[in-house]
């Protein structure tokens, strides 16, 4: 199936539900209110046979947020765009959907300082225990500062 | 009565760091938990501050096995985002040193798999094998591990007559000696023994957790990026996607023999059709604003990078998913219910992969701590439904 007319069966499928855009051959972006993303998600599996997860992309956008959900299916390329605000930033988990993607959420969970909802575990994945709250290296505001060196006995 | 190990971050059995927290019962893993983060270097963050070329060289240093995996994926989404076309021959150079990878890769792990499975000759032979593969690859490009050879439009080195021809006659000896490999890996009633049946990954858990290259492949999934999402040459080249059905790491070993196969026959069509003309094109300073999403088969599985840029020479995100974090979950699945004994074999491959055999069963009375008194007979019924619920060791069928 071409990638103009899996548009035309998403359009029929989905409705006003995504926006659509196709930049490019194999590769569909489909933006989604955060609300509607378990659902498009789960009509996507069930209807288009997408259950393959890449990845979970985060990009700072300011005031927003973007999540990038990047799907695919040997027929083409779903990418799944939402956007949240930064003031309340909460996205649905999918988890329950592909269960592939615990391990993107948690990533994308610690490093931008959003809260993913109903998340089956929602532990750290690679900062450290001792990390210090409040801190999320991938928000653009967000600088490394290299701690001082601390010398054990002090400077002899 | 549970025990909780924990394996690494440093640990004699792990080439790498990463915590693993075994939940045991007696020998067998109940329950697995992964920890990351020990080698954990912020390349994402680094990323942004950086221009793409010096980029193209962070990208490379992700990773010391498939280091050209990475800095191809970002290469050709940073050309579709100038609206680049290099030359042809450069992209055959470019695809012809990925191939190559692929081959020392898959050699390297096989050679590893055949150490951790205590076939040691085995071991010796394909790395004495690999070094024909590695001194091609510093020919071509100087560098043993980090090539280098990429840039933003095409490469960096060309190849001439004399270098097509080493490298056409190495890759004739490969041939012969992996076909060699194909055969003990397959048939050597020890070594099959010893892999057959062990870190089953059933084709549904597969899909359902999103597992990626030979492990997907070996569990009778046929997902390939070079074939599905044909990116540069490989729609003009002529190969097949391996795979197996046997769902362990006897599978793991054939696709990925097979793989190094195809491998030799994608690096001699690349030679014997390689087109004259420039190496690489000019490419400008800047990206326009705009975003791309690149795929890439590396050795492990399917790489992604997703690159935004905004207009200046900097990229505003470069998000990188290895192919090994895509098999963490998978890992954990084929984690419990396998050995103790079997997770060195796993995870110093890294493709983790730990015996299936229903062993629980026996171990839910002792975890309750019931006193329960089982008569001979009821013993034997329970280890018969055992054997018979096994989907592996007994059943496993050799490919040849």
């Amino acid at each position: 199936m071409t990638d103009a007319e899996l548009i035309e069966k998403l359009k029929a499928d989905l409705g006003d539900q995504v926006e659509i855009a196709n930049p490019a051959r194999r590769r569909i972006f489909l933006k989604v209110a955060p609300q509607r993303l378990v659902a498009v998600t789960t009509r996507l599996r069930d209807a288009f046979g997408v259950v393959f997860l890449s990845t979970i992309s985060g990009v700072d956008m300011g005031e927003t947020f973007e999540i990038l959900y990047h799907f695919s299916t040997p027929e083409t390329d779903f990418n799944l765009r939402t956007e949240i605000p930064k003031g309340d930033p909460h996205v649905p988990s999918i988890t329950p959907i592909i269960p592939g993607a615990i391990l993107y959420e948690r990533e994308v969970q610690e490093m931008f300082g959003l809260t993913v909802d109903n998340i089956p575990d929602g532990r750290r994945l690679l900062l450290s225990d001792d990390w210090p709250d409040g801190q999320y290296p991938l928000r653009k505001d967000w600088k490394h500062v290299r701690p001082a060196e601390v010398i054990p006995g002090g400077k002899s | 009565m549970k025990v909780q190990i924990p394996i690494g971050p440093q640990h004699p059995a792990l080439k790498e760091p990463i915590s693993l927290r075994m939940t045991v019962d007696g020998e067998v893993i109940t329950d697995a938990d992964i920890r990351l983060g020990y080698n954990h270097r912020g390349v994402e963050k680094v990323a942004e501050g950086r221009n793409y070329i010096q980029n193209l060289y962070l990208t490379e240093r992700i990773c010391g096995i498939c280091s050209h995996s990475h800095s191809t994926c970002f290469a050709q989404g940073v050309e579709k985002l100038m609206e680049l076309t290099p030359p042809k021959r450069g992209m055959y150079i470019r695809y012809l040193v990925s191939e190559l990878e692929r081959v020392h890769s898959h050699l390297l792990w096989l050679g590893v798999a055949g150490h951790e499975a205590g076939f040691d000759s085995f071991f010796m032979y394909v790395w004495r094998d690999r070094e024909i593969v590695m001194d091609l690859l510093e020919m071509i490009s100087g560098n043993r591990v980090h090539y280098a050879i990429n840039t933003i439009g095409g490469v960096r080195r060309d190849l001439d007559a004399g270098q097509v021809a080493t490298i056409l006659e190495g890759i004739a000896t490969l041939k012969k000696r992996s076909e060699y490999y194909l055969r003990i890996g397959a048939t050597e009633p020890s070594f099959v023994a010893r892999i057959a049946g062990v870190g089953f990954l059933p084709l549904e858990r597969a899909i359902a957790l999103c597992a990626v290259g030979p492990t997907a492949r070996a569990s009778g999934w046929p997902r390939d990026v070079r074939k599905e999402d044909p990116y540069a040459v490989y729609d003009e080249l002529d190969f097949e996607v391996a795979t197996a059905d046997t769902c362990d790491v006897l599978g793991r070993v054939v696709v990925r023999v097979k793989e190094v196969l195809e491998s030799y026959k994608i690096c001699e069509q690349i030679l014997k059709t390689l087109p004259p003309g420039d190496i690489a094109c000019k490419a400008p300073r800047k990206a326009m604003p705009g975003e791309v999403v690149s795929r890439y088969e590396a050795p492990r599985g399917e790489n992604i990078h997703y690159i935004k840029a905004n207009g200046t020479d900097k990229p505003e995100r470069l998000k990188v998913r290895a192919p090994t974090l895509g098999n963490y979950p998978a890992t954990v699945e084929m984690l419990k219910k396998g050995f103790i004994a079997d997770i060195p074999l796993i995870f110093a491959a890294i493709d983790p992969c730990i015996c299936c055999a229903e062993r629980a069963v026996t171990l839910v009375s002792s975890r309750t701590g019931e006193e329960s008194v089982v008569r001979m007979s009821d013993l034997r019924r329970r280890a018969l439904a055992r054997t018979d619920n096994a989907p592996v060791k007994g059943n496993a069928v050799w490919p040849f």
